[in-house]
């Protein structure tokens, strides 16, 4: 594969896991608008793994842990606590920015020196195993959704959930396992990012990430498989503007290109009918 | 007796702050009592460290305002952090055009970044109103939208040709506001802010508008009872929030950095909306918790000199103090009657 493509699949891939699992969520019925900060916790976390010496791979899935606990924790305050899920969502992008800027000024001190680490190795056409899979994962998403019984309470906490309720469903069991997944999938994405292309944690090196996540579902309709071409869009986008930027091409604003999936999502939030696609239900507290 | 709700979630609070901040000191190897001892130096303790926390306060007391009163009118406007960098955009843009007469162009600047950061929120608020599009959602991505397009602008149609790096031209001198006092970066930009906040509470508390405001934020089925005109008290608020946020980038760009870059903001419109959340969207109690967080990123980068504390806890200690209020509140109001 050439350079391009194989950058621009490696760019799409942390979206794609963070975007996934924020689908899910939002289908419960649930949102957690600090995905960024869920993916800063992971990106720090596979940094800090590696450090001390953990095998790419182990640091991969310790990101997923903690993006596990983020999601526990968040389901703790907006799903089990009824607190606003929005304001909670705010919150905890500064719960993340703050929290992985004070690990690393103790990891790294003020040296200002860049440590570099390992990258998950590649397995097919250059791209690692961690990469692949989440390519898969919307697949599995789309078939969790419409074949499964726990994919259609899913489905039912998101629409309808006194109708959940009311079959002797549990919404907050329902939306708390959802955000569980959420949150290590933000998790993994942000270490996807460090284990791949820029291998190395810098404060805010998600650089937004988390918020394009979220304008991928609503662009996406909160249909999983659409995410694919969303995903590889920004992901292209990105990678064009590094190579412009690389090659000092820097009379084009290059950032315009980025202006694209915010500019996309809100196209597609105004021409959705009924809300934009989006799940009735979402972002009310379970009953 | 029992304690007012209120008390207790400033209890709650203060205690969540002191609490997080001496254990996170003790992470960092520091001790508890040298940190907040650096920390008040470093904002409050001379004449520069009381005019840096001065300075921080004006974009944080007005994105509160901002947040109070779209909170009070039951509009979720998660995008104050575009429409601060709207606002300095255009504050910037008009600037850097305008002749250098102070008053007139001051006047222009400011009216310039207010209508921004009104406009950049209008079309979160169309599509709220015509499609039910709930506005967390597309206030976010015009965030993502107005930071790309503060990068696309210092790179292209503003960028200053002398400068080296990809910012915007200054503004002249003669426009920029000074500093009020020798020895102090603090210009008359945060009287600007807490008159705002004044205005707002009265605004609020004691105006026929205010009254109206609160009343669809309250109840908004018993607004349309009484034949209040939702829909445009709706688009008001947002404007007037979204107003508020602009103005605050446009006094950050006349009074402090004199241009526009990239990235120009640090989460400003964010760490103003959680004041808004601390202050429970009252102006007076909201502006008092802004100016705290101003005076904890003012005095962070000296604590961080003189103990070795990461300044970085000024963003971690506020998101944890409005996750346990947000909590507090939750509680308190499902174990009210």
């Amino acid at each position: 594969m050439s350079g391009f493509l194989t950058v621009t699949v490696l760019l799409a891939a942390p979206l794609l896991l963070a975007a996934a699992g924020e689908l899910l969520l939002e289908r419960a019925g649930s949102i957690q608008i600090g995905v960024e900060g869920t993916m800063l916790l992971g990106a720090f976390t596979a940094f800090a793994a590696s450090q001390r010496g953990a095998s790419p791979h182990g640091a991969l899935l310790a990101a997923a842990s903690t993006g596990l606990l983020a999601g526990g924790a968040f389901a703790l305050f907006a799903v089990a606590g009824r607190a606003d899920a929005v304001l909670v969502g705010t919150a905890w992008n500064l719960v993340g920015a703050g929290a992985t800027g004070f690990g690393y000024s103790l990891l790294a001190g003020a040296t200002g020196s860049v440590l570099e680490i390992a990258t998950l190795p590649p397995v097919l056409f250059g791209l690692p195993a961690a990469v692949l899979v989440s390519f898969v994962a919307p697949v599995a998403l789309e078939l969790f959704l419409t074949r499964t019984r726990p994919g259609l309470a899913v489905a039912a906490a998101g629409e309808n959930p006194l109708a959940l309720e009311a079959l002797g469903g549990s919404v907050v069991f329902v939306r708390t396992a959802a955000s569980l997944v959420a949150g290590a999938f933000a998790g993994a994405g942000g270490a996807v990012l460090v284990l791949t292309v820029s291998p190395t944690f810098v404060e805010g090196v998600t650089a937004g990430r988390g918020f394009l996540a979220l304008a991928l579902v609503v662009f996406a309709r909160w249909k999983p498989l659409r995410l694919v071409p969303g995903a590889l869009l920004i992901g292209g986008a990105t990678a064009l503007a590094y190579r412009l930027q690389a090659g000092g091409a820097t009379r084009i604003p290059y950032s315009v290109f980025l202006a694209l999936p915010g500019l996309l999502a809100l196209a597609a939030l105004a021409a959705g009918r009924g809300r934009g696609g989006a799940p009735k239900a979402l972002g009310t507290p379970a009953p | 007796m029992r304690t007012p709700p209120r008390v207790l979630a400033s209890l709650v609070a203060a205690g969540t702050a002191v609490a997080s901040l001496a254990l996170l000191a003790l992470v960092a190897g520091a001790s508890p009592l040298d940190a907040l001892r650096s920390l008040a130096a470093g904002s409050l303790g001379s004449r520069a460290a009381l005019g840096e926390t001065l300075v921080r306060s004006t974009g944080l007391v007005l994105t509160a305002m901002a947040g109070c009163l779209a909170l009070k009118a039951g509009v979720l406007n998660i995008g104050l952090e575009g429409q601060f960098l709207a606002g300095a955009a255009a504050a910037a843009a008009a600037g850097a055009a305008l002749p250098a007469a102070p008053l007139p162009t001051r006047f222009l600047v400011l009216a310039a970044a207010a209508a921004a950061g009104a406009l950049w929120v209008v079309p979160a608020a169309l599509l709220a109103e015509k499609r039910e599009v709930p506005e967390v959602l597309s206030t976010i991505l015009l965030n993502l939208v107005a930071a790309t397009a503060v990068s696309g602008l210092v790179r292209g149609a503003l960028r200053d040709p002398a400068g080296d790096y990809p910012q915007s031209r200054p503004l002249p001198d003669a426009v920029r506001l000074g500093p009020l006092l020798a020895g102090s970066r603090a210009t008359a930009a945060f009287l600007f802010a807490f008159a705002a906040a004044a205005g707002l509470a009265i605004l609020l508390a004691a105006t026929p508008l205010g009254l109206k405001l609160r009343a669809i934020g309250l109840s908004p089925k018993a607004a349309r009872a009484i034949g209040l005109p939702r829909a445009r008290l709706r688009l008001l608020a947002f404007a007037a929030s979204g107003a508020l946020a602009g103005l605050a980038g446009g006094l950050e760009v006349l009074a402090v950095t004199g241009r526009l870059y990239d990235p120009f903001s640090a989460g400003v419109g964010y760490s103003g909306l959680a004041a808004a959340l601390l202050g429970q969207a009252q102006p007076v109690p909201s502006a008092a918790a802004a100016l705290v967080l101003a005076a904890l990123g003012a005095g962070s980068s000296a604590m961080q000199r003189d103990t070795g504390v990461p300044a970085a806890l000024a963003s971690l200690v506020p998101g944890v103090v409005v996750l346990t209020v947000l909590a507090a509140r939750a509680r308190a109001a499902r174990s009210a009657p």
